[in-house]
Parts: structure tokens; C-alpha cells; sequence
């Protein structure tokens, strides 16, 4: 188990007049593996919350505990935040305005520099953080972050986050604000991230059919409470509740409800544009009596790749042409796991996991010197 | 009557240097009185700058951009431009200047010299008209982005402008504050006759638009209605793009090969699919 949340309750401005209850009693537990979403109208509580996964809030009632770290509403015994935070990474809503340094070599040290780590280390670390998520290394590192495209500033501010081998990486509303070809790329991202990098993740995103790409459970948070906590193909047997919340339901749902309502007999388990295609075509065959078949068909909404490399990150302004030679499909990221370069991008990853305890202990007795 | 026209327009951020890179190449355009359009294109694709060139922000490298026949360059209309092209922009946290809302919105005419009553009357017209009338009284910092925004279009409202441009004023904003706006903007554009320019990242949104302008790397790749525009599929993904959700299905489902069409929105995808099954 990673993460298990008991009881937390928060309020904003306590014992004033604009006291705002934030949390009410949540329960939750996040398992190591989990791609969990999480879904909620704004002002629902759920920045609060994952703001307390990584130690930014205290609890205020109930309790905590991350990797064997307690997080409570008491003062002593200090807990290890630097600990914390080096385990649960973070990517906050528009991570690229907190861009500072004037490389991208230096922004993405920040972090492991902050753990106290060797230069060598540091500079290990921001080199398969950098090409992790998909940029060229030594094309980018002495540019400015600002020279970037937005898509590209983001995926620096998010190898910021990767340098510090989080074990866990938060993610909110991490598509916000780009076009869909840098959406696509953040999503596929975040796929590779999962496999590669960090094997639990939680992604905040308001998009349903974003999550429903990749999350394999979804908690939605209503009111300062949690609503459902369900494995995402069982979610949206309560669109009716979503709907009275707020909430947006997936396109391939709202039609699939929308043909059964016509009388058609389709599946209760449509979610994704894949489950509809093969639906409406089982119904089609059996109307014309054809024999059609959708396998094979990706349904990837924006069907660009992810392109990893200097060509990208070299040509900011690019009007595509590099980019979009050779139509790709859905699994992009695994396709460029296929090629060349990747098989080191894996044993990058590998190492991560390999040293990943060495320096958790390194930390600790870092610390445990600062503070003697 | 062209509310805008933008003659063979070039902009450059660094027009003085020798390594000088056009944001904007040789652009024209007209933008007709009372159109709703919607403007696309990637992210560093000019769309943004070309919104700034539209109120005088910006003024043109080369070219010319002229507001209801004034140029933006003559110094002396550029008050008379700005009064009549409003413009709201992405961020609902940073346009707000007052603590109380109907200060807010009060502020456009306060700087204009208008009088006492008229401006009250304006500020009850301009919050009426974005739904946000009983938050008169109230503070803007507790209220949601989409409130936050409609309240920024009451406050260019508040000025009377004839041109609305939206600069991405849905991108921060969930779900619920998109259609919101959107909402406002479409009835502004159909009671009160204003233009309004949309920039946006969601295609969705573009489809309530009489016309749809696409650009690419400082040039207009498409312009033409919403649904024309949308049946360039593979042309709108090599320039970062892509068409609604419900037009990739229908793409989808004619290689499985089944045929509905071209569908943009989901009704018309829904009633193929009835008469089809």
C-alpha cells in the first residue's frame, strides 16, 4: 500500500466568516500500480487533498501515511518533509510558470541539488530526466526555458519533478492550456512515465475522456467528500449523478446512452471510443448481415506521435512537417520504446528503480546530519 | 461594413534585428460587423499576437490593420480603437482590479469621463448580461474562474466596445466556466450584434461559429466555415490540430467501413447512427 488516507477532514479560514469546509472524513488508499484519476467539480476539495499527499497541507483531523511516513494534525514527532517530497512528486496546474533558471539544465537540478546529492548524481539525474520525457539532451540544456514551446516548457518543469525519482507522481490538470498536439504529447507522456518511472500515478484532469484513456480507477470528490471510488469501466453506470454534479461524461457514454434511449441494444460497458466503435459496428452486422470488424482501428483521438528527439525540440516553430511525415497510432509511446535509442531510455529507468533505495537512504543520513 | 480589416500584415517581436522571425507574414482579413468567428491554431502558431494587433497592442511591422476604418496606427484614434475592441485574455486571476465587482466593472467607464448615473447603468446592463447581476455586491476572489471570467467580459462590456475578442479565455477554466462563457459570448454576439473573435484550443467550440479561421506559422491555413474547415482532417493534424471528437469517430468508423458522413456535433453523429443501425 502507498498511500493511506483515514478520516481527513480540512477547513479553510476555521473559526472565521468565510470558514470553507474543504475535506470531510475522506477515506482513500492509494496502492502501489494504481493509475488513479480523480474527477470533481471545482471547489470540490480535491487540490486540498492532493496538496496533503505530498505534505504542502497538514492535517488538520485524521491521518495520513505515505511510505511509512505519518503525516498528523500533531507537532511532534517532526516529520521528514524533504523525505516526503522526494518520494511523491508533484506537477501543479501550469508547472511551466514555475520555470526560473535561465537553462534548462539548472531548472531541472534544482531538485536533486535540494536532496544534496553529488554533482556527478545531479547531473545524471537531469540528463535521463530531460530525455525521459522526450527531449533531446544536449540540444536543450543550455537554452532557456523560454525559448520553448509551451508543450516543451511543460515537459522540462515536469523533468524537474522526474529528477528527483519520485515513487509516486501527482499530476494536475496537466494538459491544461495546450493545443491538442501538445495534449497528446502530455498524455503519452504520462503513459511512458508510468511504465518507466514512477509505477503510481494520480492524474487531477477535468477532460473525462482524457481519463479515461488511461486510468484504471477514477475517485470522484463531491462536496468535500468522496462520491465513488470505482474501477473506471464502472464508473458511469451513476451518469445521471455525475451529470447532477457537474461532472462531464465521456462522449462514447453519452452516445451509447443516448442510442439506448432510441431503443438500440447497446452494452452497458461503453466507455471509450474503442468500446463504441466496436459496438456500433456488432450492431451493424447484425443489421446488414455483414461481417465488418473494427479490429486494428486505433481510436486515437488526436493520432499524433510523440516524438522524442532534437528535431522537436530544435524546430520550436515548426509548421509540422518533421513531425507528422509518417502517420503513427495510438501506441506511440511504445513504438518509440521499439526504436534505438529506447533501450537505453529503459535501463535508464531500470537504474532509477535499481538505486532508488541507496539514495532514499543517502537522504536520511543527509538530513540526519543537518540536523545534528 | 468590415468591422476589421488587416491588410498584409507582417509582425515581428525583434523587427530591429538582423536575425529578425515574422510572428505574422504578409496576413489579410476581414472580419465582417456582428460575425461570431473562431480563430485556432497551435500554440506559437500567432494567434494571439494577431488578437493583439486587432486593438492597437501591437501595431503592424509591415501592413496595416484599420478598426472601423481607422488605422491602429494613427495615435490620435487609438482610444476610439481600444473603446471599440475589447479584449479578454486567459488568466481569470489577473484581470480583475477591484475587491468589490460592480468597482470592477465600473473602472472601463470611469476612465472614459463618464457620468455617475450612466455608469451604473452600465454596470447593471453589463453584469445582466453575463448572468452575474445578484454578485454585484460581492468580492470577485472568492468566485469561480468561469464567473471570474464572465466578469471580465462585463467589464470590457461596461465600455460599449463593438468587437469582443475572446484570447483564449476558455483555456483555464473546467468544464461547467467553459460552456459558460461561451454561452455569454454566443448571446452577446446574437442580442447585442457584437463581433466576436473566439480564440480557443477546443475545436468543440468553434462549431457554434459562423466562421472559423485556422493559422499556421503566421498565415491563415483555413478559412471557412466550421464544418468545411473540419473535413481537412489530415491537413488540420500536420499543423497540431485536430477535428471534434465526433468527426474522428465517424473517421474511425469508415475504416471499419461503415460510412456516416461527416459529422461535427454529436446530434449529427447520433441521427446517422439511428438511421444506420
Amino acid at each position: 500500500m502507498s498511500v493511506i488516507i483515514k478520516n481527513l477532514s480540512f477547513t479553510y479560514s476555521k473559526n472565521t466568516p468565510y470558514e470553507k469546509k474543504a475535506l470531510d472524513n475522506i477515506n482513500l488508499e492509494i496502492n502501489e500500480g494504481d493509475f488513479l484519476g480523480i474527477i470533481g467539480h471545482t471547489g470540490s476539495g480535491k487540490s486540498t487533498f492532493i496538496q496533503h499527499i505530498n505534505g504542502l497541507i497538514k492535517p488538520q483531523e485524521g491521518e495520513i501515511e505515505i511510505f511509512d511516513i505519518k503525516l498528523t494534525s500533531a507537532k511532534r514527532p517532526k516529520v521528514d518533509l524533504k523525505a516526503l517530497r522526494s518520494q511523491v512528486g508533484m506537477v501543479f496546474q501550469y508547472p511551466e510558470y514555475q520555470l526560473f533558471a535561465d537553462t534548462v539544465e539548472k531548472d531541472v537540478a534544482f531538485g536533486p541539488k535540494n536532496l544534496g546529492l553529488s554533482a556527478d548524481e545531479i547531473k545524471e539525474r537531469v540528463k535521463q530526466a530531460i530525455e525521459m520525457v522526450g527531449l533531446d539532451y544536449e540540444a536543450v540544456k543550455d537554452r532557456a526555458p523560454f525559448e520553448l514551446s509551451g508543450g516543451q516548457k511543460r515537459r522540462v518543469a515536469i523533468a524537474g519533478i522526474i529528477a528527483m525519482r519520485p515513487k509516486m507522481l501527482i499530476l494536475d490538470e496537466p494538459t491544461a492550456g495546450l493545443d491538442p498536439y501538445g495534449k497528446e504529447q502530455i498524455l503519452n507522456l504520462i503513459v511512458h512515465l508510468k511504465k518507466h518511472c514512477s509505477p503510481t500515478i494520480v492524474v487531477i484532469s477535468h477532460d473525462i475522456d482524457e481519463i479515461t484513456r488511461f486510468a484504471s480507477r477514477i475517485v470522484v470528490f463531491n462536496d468535500a467528500k468522496i462520491m465513488y471510488d470505482e474501477p473506471m469501466k464502472a464508473l458511469f453506470k451513476h451518469s445521471n449523478m455525475l451529470k447532477e454534479m457537474g461532472l462531464d461524461i465521456p462522449r462514447a457514454v453519452k452516445i451509447a446512452n443516448a442510442l439506448r434511449y432510441k431503443g438500440f441494444d447497446i452494452s452497458d460497458d461503453v466507455v471509450t471510443a474503442e468500446d463504441l466503435l466496436k459496438e456500433v459496428v456488432r450492431l451493424y452486422n447484425k443489421k446488414h448481415n455483414t461481417a465488418k470488424s473494427a479490429d486494428g482501428i486505433s481510436f486515437d483521438l488526436y493520432d499524433f506521435s510523440l516524438k522524442w528527439g532534437a528535431e522537436d525540440i530544435l524546430t520550436p516553430n515548426a509548421t509540422g512537417e518533421a513531425q507528422t511525415s509518417e502517420p503513427s497510432h495510438s501506441s506511440d509511446i511504445n513504438a518509440a520504446c521499439q526504436d534505438g535509442d529506447t533501450a537505453k531510455k529503459q535501463n535508464a529507468c531500470t537504474d532509477v528503480k535499481d538505486d532508488e533505495t541507496n539514495h532514499t537512504e543517502k537522504d536520511k543520513t543527509n538530513d540526519s546530519r543537518k540536523q545534528k | 461594413m468590415a468591422a476589421i480589416e488587416v491588410k498584409h500584415v507582417t509582425f515581428s517581436y525583434n523587427a530591429n534585428q538582423p536575425d529578425r522571425t515574422d510572428v505574422i507574414k504578409n496576413l489579410s482579413l476581414e472580419i465582417e460587423e456582428g460575425s461570431f468567428v473562431a480563430l485556432v491554431g497551435h500554440n506559437g502558431s500567432g494567434k494571439s499576437t494577431l488578437a493583439k494587433l486587432l486593438n492597437g497592442l501591437l501595431l503592424p511591422t509591415k501592413g496595416e490593420v484599420r478598426i472601423f476604418g481607422n488605422p491602429t496606427t494613427d495615435a490620435s484614434k487609438i482610444y476610439d480603437i481600444r473603446r471599440n475592441v475589447g479584449m479578454v485574455f486567459q488568466n481569470p486571476d489577473n484581470q480583475m482590479i477591484a475587491s468589490i465587482v460592480e468597482d470592477d466593472i465600473a473602472f472601463g467607464p470611469e476612465n472614459l469621463g463618464i457620468e455617475r448615473e450612466e455608469i451604473i447603468r452600465r454596470v447593471d446592463w453589463a453584469l445582466s448580461k453575463v448572468g452575474m447581476l445578484e454578485h454585484k455586491k460581492g468580492t470577485p476572489f472568492k468566485m469561480s474562474g468561469g464567473q471570474k471570467q464572465r466578469l471580465a467580459i462585463a467589464g470590457v462590456l461596461a465600455i460599449m466596445p463593438k468587437v469582443l475578442v475572446l484570447d483564449e479565455s476558455t483555456a483555464m477554466l473546467d468544464p461547467q466556466g467553459r460552456s459558460e462563457v461561451l454561452k455569454v459570448a454566443h448571446e452577446l454576439n446574437k442580442e447585442e450584434k457584437i463581433t466576436v473573435i473566439h480564440i480557443t484550443h477546443y475545436m468543440e467550440e468553434a462549431l457554434g461559429a459562423d466562421r472559423l479561421i485556422v493559422m499556421n506559422d503566421g498565415e491563415i491555413a483555413f478559412d471557412n466555415t466550421p464544418a468545411e474547415v473540419f473535413t481537412h482532417n489530415e491537413e488540420l493534424k500536420k499543423i497540431k490540430l485536430a477535428v471534434p471528437w465526433d468527426t474522428q469517430f465517424a473517421i474511425a468508423l469508415k475504416k471499419a467501413g461503415i460510412d456516416v458522413g461527416q459529422p461535427v456535433k454529436e446530434e449529427d453523429l447520433i441521427d446517422s447512427l439511428c438511421q444506420l443501425l
